[in-house]
């Protein structure tokens, strides 16, 4: 066993649901993460972001009066946020695909659908510790590159700079 | 098959791409000890048992919510009961009542289409959910195949529910006509 205490890292929890809260906070506690912050909206979330600039966040997606999604866009898009790529991963019971899209396109980074396991919750940190995924800011969106693989046969439409040899711009 | 890549745009889209490093990612020394702690089966195994050990009180806290569920459907609260469904999902799986979290799940599906379509749910689909829900979180015998077939047929009645919402949807005037078209 590890054993290491990371006395310098620091955790955000979403969750209106007490229960659910305690349950995340002891997996982050059990993985030796000394730090665990918890709010139980959107709304007292961002009052503990900029006081505490968290290195990871935990969220869920329905809350009240502020949700997961509309906390991922403050987070990603709010001048006053203080570290707009922070990891956000969403621990979720909803499967509806409509609500998942939402939440990507709001910037989420991984997603956890309810029931939590350890090796679940443990595979998306891994995740966004080792394979940090590039961010990219265009009109309507800021957050995480929501292209996970790279499909060969793909023949456009080639939309972003870097999918063009050459960088000249047409006039 | 090698796609080659156009060497001039129609268009330049104004996206930019910000790589890790060029924005604050997690130190070296931090992450290599985390990602070894994540790997632990030791750490892994004491997290197994930490989420086994609230199984319990999670299933108090899902009939709790049953009895919410139950109050919001003798009022007739669509919204209400949506959410202590949704409630529900999301704590059955790790209170140990994998075939009630599948059964509120089913629920939330189907009014969560309802909702979208601007459609008036079948009560007597709604009426069998709740009781199912309910019958099987207080049931001794939740985890047995019973929970699971009633969870089961269930699920293939929502999504013959779903598909005629989708028709529905589909046959609306207007959705039809192609963007633009003649």
């Amino acid at each position: 066993m590890s054993g290491a205490t990371f006395d310098h890292l620091k955790a955000l929890i979403v969750e209106d649901n007490v229960h659910m809260r305690t349950l995340l906070r002891s997996l982050l506690t059990a993985l030796g993460v000394k730090h665990v912050y918890e709010a139980s909206n959107g709304a007292d979330a961002f009052v503990i972001l900029r006081d505490k600039s968290p290195d990871m966040i935990l969220t869920d997606l329905s809350m009240k009066p502020i949700d997961g999604i509309a906390f991922t866009r403050e987070v990603r898009l709010s001048h006053d946020s203080p570290n707009p790529y922070v990891p956000i991963i969403m621990v979720t019971g909803h499967t509806e695909r409509l609500k998942v899209e939402a939440a990507r396109d709001a910037g989420v980074t991984e997603f956890l659908a309810k029931p939590i396991t350890a090796q679940g919750l443990f595979l998306r940190i891994a995740q966004i510790v080792e394979r940090p995924r590039a961010f990219v800011r265009c009109a309507e969106y800021f957050g995480p590159d929501r292209r996970r693989r790279k499909d060969e046969t793909f023949t456009g439409p080639w939309r972003r700079h870097e999918d063009f040899e050459s960088g000249v711009e047409l006039k | 098959m090698t796609v080659k890549k156009p060497t001039s745009p129609h268009k330049r889209a104004h996206a930019t791409k910000i790589q890790p490093g060029a924005y604050p990612v997690f130190p070296r020394n931090t992450a290599s000890q985390l990602l070894r702690a994540l790997r632990d089966p030791e750490i892994v195994a004491t997290a197994a048992r930490v989420i086994a050990g609230k199984a319990e009180e999670l299933r108090v806290a899902v009939l709790g919510h049953i009895d919410h569920l139950e109050k919001a459907a003798r009022a007739a609260d669509m919204v209400r009961i949506f959410e202590q469904a949704h409630e529900i999902r999301g704590l059955a799986g790790n209170a140990g009542l994998t075939a009630t979290g599948r059964i509120a799940n089913g629920l939330c599906k189907y009014l969560d289409a309802i909702d979208r379509a601007g459609s008036r749910p079948d009560q007597e689909l709604v009426a069998l959910h709740l009781e199912a829900i309910a019958r099987a979180a207080r049931a001794e015998d939740e985890a047995t195949r019973l929970g699971d077939t009633v969870a089961n047929e269930l699920a293939v009645l929502v999504d013959k529910k779903l598909t005629e919402i989708n028709d529905s949807a589909r046959r609306k005037p207007g959705r039809d006509a192609p963007s633009g078209g003649a």
